[in-house]
């Protein structure tokens, strides 16, 4: 059964996709409470990291946004699966019905089966006409959620050169940067790795291995 | 598929079972359809795996669109597990069931098909000009779990309670009950968990005037080996894995 195969390939490539954006959800909340404990750092350091301030609001706006995209991300996550749930039971459906059409040649009834197998395969056309168009507004989701991540890396190398003149504070300040600057990366990495599994069903879904019905 | 028919009066009563084609590892399943003028009704339709012979063997008594019922006595795959397939089929069917198994079966997939709850007291299945009752037997084996009997035909649908696990090749009928007590003593004495719910049901049954008694697995009791079954089955003791 051939559509299995696809379909497994589906539902572990939407699978690791929550999977990596639930990492990046936790990282993004990492962002933001560093940047609570930035600010606090920097208003005991006063005029001394006076610089570092500002950085930290941007911090924080940086978190906030990539948590909305990533809120946004799941949600058409979750109707990517649920539309590979659908085109997999159709499938079935499919092929059950052409099954039974075949076991039933003499049943005084069999023509009427005719019907509920051109509306099956109507229905998984559908499911699989909306497949590429969802998968390409993922994939641009997941292009947006990137920019916050590499503004964040510029922030955590101004933020470093801030920190440097911030005398006492300079060390605790450094290590805010540390870990926005890998935060960051750890971000860009998950999403990259969310998009090749993508990639991956994008060409999938326009190139199937399974047979199509018109 | 073989097909029988077991009653034949203003309606049909067919039995579908006996698939020698079926997965070498899965039970044998014993389905019923009941055929009114215009209107038919699925009795525990079966598992997924044995979906296409079950509908092309109905094909031969009812088309698509007459098949407007189904009914699941418990929430067992074997039962009902071939649901998600029905639902492409039958759009416009309603699915006859436990109110406590609702939340359980619709993991089998049921965008479509309408799902009618049944209370725990029971009820009536409609079909026009004939009506079924829905009789509680609860915790034998499901917590929910419900019979169907046909007065007219009188003809009870028993779900797993006088099932036997056998063989596809065996006949459709009891037709020695004290050589087929073993075939089901285990199965009922392990997969039965209640004395008291059985003495419930059976005072219940006693009750109907029963002609056929139809399990989902094995061999149908006719005539006096009904009373034979109820008997022996009062004197079992069940639950014996505790």
């Amino acid at each position: 059964m051939m559509h299995q195969g696809h379909s497994k390939s589906q539902f572990v490539a939407v699978a690791s996709i929550a999977a990596e954006l639930s990492a990046v959800m936790n990282v993004a909340k990492d962002i933001s409470l560093a940047a609570a404990n930035a600010k606090a750092i920097a208003f005991r350091a006063g005029e001394k990291a006076k610089g570092f301030q500002p950085i930290t609001d941007f911090i924080n706006e940086l978190a906030k946004d990539t948590i909305q995209l990533v809120v946004i991300i799941n949600q058409k996550a979750l109707q990517l699966y649920q539309l590979t749930i659908r085109e997999h039971r159709l499938a079935e459906a499919c092929e059950q019905f052409e099954n039974a059409v075949a076991l039933c040649d003499a049943a005084t009834y069999a023509d009427s089966l005719t019907q509920s197998l051109v509306l099956v395969r109507q229905r998984r056309s559908e499911c699989q006409r909306q497949f590429p168009h969802l998968v390409a507004e993922l994939l641009a989701l997941l292009s947006d959620v990137m920019h916050p991540a590499r503004a964040a890396r510029v922030i955590a190398a101004n933020s470093r050169i801030e920190a440097s003149q911030a005398g006492e504070y300079m060390q605790s300040l450094q290590a805010v940067a540390e870990s926005v600057d890998n935060a960051a990366q750890i971000i860009h990495d998950k999403v990259q790795q969310c998009r090749s599994a993508l990639s991956q069903i994008h060409t999938d879904a326009y190139f199937p291995s399974t047979k199509t019905f018109s | 598929m073989k097909m029988h028919k077991i009653y034949q009066g203003g309606h049909e009563w067919i039995m579908f079972g006996r698939d020698l084609h079926k997965p070498e590892k899965i039970v044998d399943t014993n389905q019923y359809l009941v055929r009114s003028a215009d209107r038919c009704l699925l009795i525990d339709p079966g598992g997924i795996e044995l979906f296409a012979p079950m509908l092309a063997a109905v094909l031969h008594h009812a088309p698509v669109h007459e098949i407007t019922d189904l009914f699941a006595s418990h929430q067992d795959p074997d039962i009902i597990s071939s649901l998600g397939l029905w639902d492409q089929a039958l759009p416009h069917a309603k699915l006859h069931a436990a109110g406590l198994w609702e939340g359980f079966l619709r993991h089998f997939g049921c965008e479509t098909i309408e799902y009618v709850s049944i209370p725990d007291n029971g009820g009536v299945i409609s079909l026009g000009s004939v009506e079924l009752q829905i009789i509680p037997a609860h915790y034998l084996h499901a917590s929910a779990n419900f019979n169907l009997y046909d007065p007219e035909a009188k003809i009870l649908f028993s779900g797993d309670i006088g099932a036997a696990l056998e063989t596809p090749n065996t006949p459709i009928f009891v037709d020695n009950f004290a050589a087929h007590v073993e075939k089901m003593r285990y199965f009922h004495q392990r997969w039965m968990p209640s004395n008291q719910a059985k003495r419930a049901w059976i005072e219940r049954v006693r009750c109907l005037d029963i002609n056929i008694l139809a399990p989902q697995h094995g061999r149908m009791f006719k005539g006096d080996d009904v009373k034979r079954f109820l008997d022996w089955f009062e004197a079992l003791q069940v639950g014996i894995a505790v």
